[in-house]
């Protein structure tokens, strides 16, 4: 019986969720920047352009989502088919940009015009959803411990997220170094090459006419 | 509580931070945060739509992190289609709007470039999602507060609600940092590639160059030569 107002609240919130159109056989794909061993949820649905009616259906009904999720250096964390309305979930082994794509399995071979799909989003970084456990709260005091346990976790995230950031930072300043002694090297190698050629083609030239017996 | 459920909450939760609607918390502070970035290809547009209701407040700061340029169009228009902001080719922005009921549209536009695409990174703010309900939250506190433990409990609650506030707007500051320094650095990688190969460049035409010259002016004489005998 708690299962039943929080599935009805998950189709609610999401119906007044960020949305989003694409065209039906195109892919969306967004980049997050994520630590390691991070949970992200994603909540997403998806509403059928109905031509007839020039308006969106309820629901897209018979079609399905593919969900991809691949790392910077392309493995594949997740692939999979859900139905118009799904949640997935995953969890990064290495932190790094992290791409999730979402494409609609539909076969249609020509996608007459006005035909589109509506995707409402929600993704979740680190954190398990609040609302379902406050939802099945008996008393004021379990409503306490949930909310204190979601707490410990938003902080938990933010400390993950600052130790990140730091290695970002140092990669950023590697960066930033070598470009530095990169630019130096680069100058003084080319003044040696510059001054080596002068003292070469003075050389051959010497010689040269010397052969030629014009000096 | 079980009333407020099926009311259709706008229950926004995106990268780290929470929803702010909770049936049953009193003066809960609504703060709602979403944050995205994706790969905007040459030549093309993407909109985005967000449902507000009345007097909401909506925040919209988005920023260029890589491309050529490093700019973009933006678009934002009210629920009845009135432009609200329009910009050209800036690399980053904040807009905050006082808001109607309906969807509000924003659209990156990169028709403009012919062969950079640029990742954008946007995050959207919503303040007071729920002002409606607080005054329903407080006629509840009067019912259920007479015992002391209820009363108790709600002070802790007030004070969770308030830490989980400040942790959302740090989370949410994070993000922008994070958003900065990516930029920073995909400039600075660039920069990198960029000093290589020119630095490389350079000297193979010098040497090349030095080459050629030192041959015509042999050529040069060899000609004289031959001319004379």
């Amino acid at each position: 019986m708690p299962m039943l107002p929080f599935a009805l609240s998950f189709y609610f919130s999401l119906s007044t969720a960020f949305y989003f159109h694409v065209g039906e056989r195109e892919e969306k794909c967004i980049i997050e920047d994520i630590p390691s061993d991070t949970l992200v949820t994603g909540t997403f649905k998806t509403q059928q352009w109905d031509f007839r009616r020039q308006d969106f259906l309820e629901s897209a009904p018979g079609l399905g989502m593919f969900v991809t999720v691949t790392t910077y250096n392309d493995e594949v964390l997740l692939s999979k088919l859900h139905g118009p309305q799904g949640r997935f979930y995953f969890t990064s082994h290495s932190p790094g940009e992290h791409i999730i794509c979402l494409e609609s399995n539909s076969t249609r071979l020509v996608s007459f015009g006005g035909s589109k799909l509506r995707i409402h989003l929600e993704i979740r970084v680190g954190q398990h959803d609040l609302d379902a456990a406050i939802a099945q709260a008996k008393d004021k005091v379990n409503e306490v411990s949930f909310k204190l346990e979601h707490l410990i976790e938003q902080i938990e995230q933010i400390v993950k997220e600052q130790n990140y950031q730091r290695d970002r930072e140092e990669n950023f300043r590697m960066i930033s170094e070598d470009t530095n002694s990169n630019v130096l090297w680069w100058a003084f190698a080319q003044t040696l090459i510059f001054i080596a050629i002068g003292i070469f083609q003075m050389k051959s030239l010497k010689n040269f006419f010397i052969a030629k017996k014009l000096v | 509580m079980g009333d407020n459920i099926w009311r259709p909450c706008p229950v926004l939760l995106l990268a780290g931070l929470l929803p702010a609607l909770l049936p049953g918390t009193a003066s809960f502070t609504p703060s709602l945060d979403s944050d995205f970035t994706f790969t905007l290809p040459a030549g093309q547009k993407e909109c985005f739509y967000q449902p507000m209701p009345l007097k909401a407040s909506l925040e919209i700061e988005y920023q260029v992190l890589d491309g050529a340029g490093l700019d973009i169009d933006f678009h934002l228009a009210s629920p009845e289609g009135r432009t609200l902001v329009f910009e050209q080719r800036k690399s980053d922005g904040v807009h905050t709007v006082e808001t109607e009921d309906g969807d509000y549209m924003f659209c990156f536009d990169n028709t403009f470039s012919t062969i950079s695409e640029k990742v954008i990174f946007f995050e959207l703010i919503l303040d007071n999602m729920g002002e409606q309900e607080q005054e329903q939250e407080d006629w509840k506190k009067y019912i259920t507060g007479t015992d002391m433990l209820d009363m108790k409990l709600e002070d802790i609650l007030e004070s969770i609600n308030s830490i989980k506030a400040r942790l959302s707007k740090s989370g949410h500051i994070q993000t922008l940092l994070r958003a900065f320094e990516a930029r920073d650095r995909n400039i600075q990688e660039s920069n990198f590639d960029r000093v290589n190969f020119w630095s490389m460049v350079n000297l193979v035409v010098m040497v090349v160059v030095s080459a050629i010259q030192v041959y015509m002016l042999k050529s040069l004489f060899e000609d004289k030569r031959k001319s004379r005998t």
